[in-house]
C-alpha cells in the first residue's frame, strides 16, 4: 500500500534562485519526482506561515520551501527573515506534536539544478515512507 | 526633548527603595503614592484603572485631577481591558504630549513594551510604573457575581498563597513581580545590565507589610521619585528574597502544570480536541494586546474560495466542515504572535466556550521563546525575534542540515 501511495507535496520556490534551479534541472533533463506543485514565490520570506498551514490543512502531505543560499539573497537578506520565520513554525508543529517533518526547508542556487532534483526527489521518498498527512481525512477538519 | 526619551538604562534591582508606610492597608498607600506622583512627581497625567461609579468594575482612565485617583488601583479584581491594550489606544498615533506615567499589573507592561516594538505604543514621554500582582478573577465569574467575587479578591490580595479562585493563568503566573527579576540570577544581586521595561515598581511583599516599596528601576524612575521627597533608603534585598522565594514555587508549579498539559494538547487527535468547541468567534484574538493588526487575515474574505472549491474539496475527503478550516486560525494565530506573547490571560477570559486557550498559546510561547534567546516584554533594547537574525543560526533545521560549519555571530539588527 504505501509503496503506491503517491505524495501531494506543494513547494514555494523563491523566484530568482530555486525556480530558476528547478528550471535548469528540467531543461538538462534530469529525472524529478511528478508529485510536487510548484508555486512560485517573490522571496522564501513572502512565505507567510498561512501558507504552509493552508497547505497542510487541504491535505498536502508535505510542503518544501526553497529559496537562495544565505548570502545570496536577491534583496539581500530576505532569506535570513525566512529561516526564523520557518524556525518558528517547526518550533510550533514539533512542540505541539502536528506533523513538523513534513515541512522542510532548503537552499537551492539558480546554477544547483542536480541539487534541485536530489532535493526534490528525497523529499518525496520520505513523505512517500511517511505515509499520507492525518489532516488530509481527518473528521475534525 | 525630555530626560524621559532615554529608556534602557541599568536594570538591576535596586538595592534601595523608598518606603511609604501603609496604616490604613496597601490599597490606600499605592492611591497615595499616585496621588503624590501627580502632585510633585512633575507628571501631567496617570493612565491607571478607576472605579466606575456603582459598579463593581474598573475601567482605564487617563486621570488629570488628583482627587479621582481616590478611586484607582493599578490591581482592579478582574483584568477587563489589557493595560497594553489601553495604553496602545492612548499612544498609537504618537508620542502623548502630556508627561504621563501607566500604572499596571506587570503582564500589561510587558505587553505594552511588545507593542512598542511593534509600533502600537509610543513609550517616548511615558513612564512604566508596575506592581506586585497576586493575579485576577476569572472574568466571567466575577460578571455573575461581583459581590461574591469582591470577597474572594480580598482574600486574593491578602494571602499571596496558590488561591484557589484566580484564573488559571494567574495560578501558574511566574512573571507577578519586576520584569526582568523571573530571568536574572536567582542568589546574589542582579547585573548592572540586566534587562528592564518598566522605570518605577511597586513592591508589596516587603518584609514590613506596613508599607509599601518603590523601586526606582531606572534613572529616569529615580528622578520622579526623587522630585516626590520619598528618600530611596530601604534596602530591597528582604523584598528581593520574598519574590524570589515565591517565583520558585510559581516556577515549580507552571513546569508541572505544563508537563501536565503537554498530554492533553500534544498530537493532532489531542489538538483537535481541545480546540473542538470553537465557535469562531475570534474572541481570543480581539482582547489580545499582541494581536495588533488592523486587518487579521482570518476576518478578511481572501481566505474563502468559491463553492467549486469547497465542493471539489467535499468530495475528494467525503465531507467538509463549515465555515473551513478551524485549525487555521489558531495555528495561523500562534505563527504570528506567540513570540510575543505575555501569557496574560486576556484570550482564556474572553472564550465563550471555555477553551484553555491562554494555556496552550502560554506553553507554545514557553517552548518557542527561548529557542530565539526571547522573553516577551522583558528588555525594551532586544529587537522582536523576527525582524532579526544571525547570519549563521538554526543550521539543524535546514535540509541538507548546514550544521558543522564554522558560527559566527554577527548580529544583523533591523531597527
Amino acid at each position: 500500500m504505501t509503496q503506491e501511495f503517491k505524495p501531494n507535496l506543494v513547494g514555494y520556490l523563491c523566484n530568482w534562485c530555486s525556480y530558476a534551479g528547478a528550471d535548469l534541472a528540467g531543461a538538462t533533463k534530469l529525472e524529478i519526482k511528478p508529485t510536487l506543485s510548484v508555486v512560485r514565490v517573490m522571496c522564501s520570506s513572502r512565505v507567510n506561515s498561512n501558507l504552509v498551514l493552508t497547505a497542510l490543512a487541504w491535505g498536502a502531505d508535505g510542503v518544501l520551501i526553497a529559496g537562495c543560499h544565505p548570502g545570496d539573497c536577491h534583496y539581500e537578506q530576505g532569506n535570513y527573515y525566512a529561516r526564523r520565520r520557518f524556525a518558528l513554525l517547526k518550533k510550533i508543529l514539533e512542540s505541539l506534536d502536528l506533523e513538523a517533518d513534513r515541512i522542510q526547508l532548503s537552499w537551492i542556487s539558480a546554477a544547483e539544478g542536480k541539487r534541485y532534483a536530489d532535493i526534490v526527489n528525497d523529499f518525496a521518498e520520505k513523505i512517500s515512507r511517511r505515509g499520507p498527512s492525518p489532516l488530509r481525512n481527518h473528521s475534525k477538519i | 526633548m525630555t530626560p524621559h526619551q532615554e529608556r534602557t538604562g541599568p536594570g538591576a534591582v535596586p538595592a534601595q527603595a523608598a518606603f511609604l508606610p501603609a496604616p490604613e492597608g496597601t490599597k490606600k498607600a499605592v492611591t497615595d503614592f499616585l496621588k503624590t506622583l501627580m502632585d510633585q512627581g512633575g507628571l501631567d497625567a496617570l493612565l491607571v484603572p478607576v472605579e466606575v461609579p456603582d459598579t463593581p468594575f474598573h475601567a482605564w482612565v487617563m486621570v488629570k485631577k488628583s482627587e479621582v485617583l481616590d478611586k484607582a488601583h493599578p490591581l482592579p479584581p478582574v483584568m477587563s481591558v489589557q493595560g497594553g491594550r489601553a495604553l496602545s489606544s492612548l499612544t498609537k498615533h504618537g508620542t502623548p504630549w502630556l508627561h504621563i506615567a501607566a500604572v499596571m499589573r506587570p503582564c500589561e507592561a510587558r505587553a505594552a513594551v511588545e507593542l512598542a516594538k511593534l509600533k502600537q505604543v509610543r513609550l517616548d514621554n511615558v513612564v512604566l510604573i508596575t506592581i506586585d500582582c497576586p493575579g485576577a478573577l476569572p472574568l466571567a465569574e466575577y460578571v455573575a457575581d461581583p459581590e461574591k467575587g469582591q470577597e474572594r479578591y480580598k482574600t486574593v490580595a491578602d494571602t499571596w498563597h496558590e488561591n484557589e479562585f484566580l484564573r488559571p493563568a494567574c495560578a501558574r503566573c511566574h512573571r507577578f513581580s519586576l520584569t526582568g527579576l523571573e530571568d536574572g540570577p536567582s542568589e546574589g544581586p542582579a547585573p548592572d545590565d540586566a534587562p528592564a521595561s518598566v522605570d518605577i515598581h511597586i513592591g508589596l511583599l516587603g518584609e514590613d507589610q506596613n508599607g509599601i516599596l518603590l523601586l526606582p528601576v531606572t534613572p529616569s524612575g529615580a528622578e520622579i521619585l526623587k522630585k516626590t521627597g520619598l528618600e530611596a533608603d530601604r534596602p530591597t534585598a528582604g523584598w528581593e528574597s520574598r519574590v524570589r522565594d515565591l517565583l520558585k514555587k510559581k516556577k515549580e508549579k507552571r513546569q508541572a502544570a505544563h508537563e501536565e498539559f503537554r498530554k492533553d494538547i500534544t498530537g493532532l487527535d489531542r489538538f483537535l480536541t481541545v480546540f473542538d468547541p470553537c465557535i469562531n468567534c475570534h474572541n481570543c484574538m480581539n482582547v489580545c494586546p499582541v494581536c495588533y493588526c488592523q486587518q487579521c487575515y482570518f476576518d478578511t474574505q481572501t481566505q474563502f474560495c468559491t463553492s467549486s472549491v469547497y465542493m471539489d474539496r467535499a468530495r475528494k475527503r467525503g465531507a467538509l466542515r463549515f465555515p473551513p478550516d478551524p485549525l487555521l486560525f489558531h495555528l495561523g494565530r500562534m505563527s504570528h504572535m506567540v513570540l510575543s506573547c505575555v501569557s496574560c490571560g486576556a484570550c482564556e477570559d474572553a472564550c465563550p466556550v471555555s477553551i484553555p486557550v491562554g494555556k496552550v498559546f502560554s506553553w507554545v510561547a514557553d517552548e518557542t521563546q527561548p529557542a530565539f534567546g526571547y522573553s516577551a516584554g522583558t528588555d525594551r533594547g532586544d529587537p522582536l525575534p523576527l525582524q532579526n537574525f544571525l547570519k549563521e543560526e538554526f543550521c539543524e533545521i535546514e535540509t541538507p542540515s548546514a550544521c558543522g560549519q564554522a558560527q559566527s555571530t554577527e548580529v544583523k539588527e533591523n531597527a
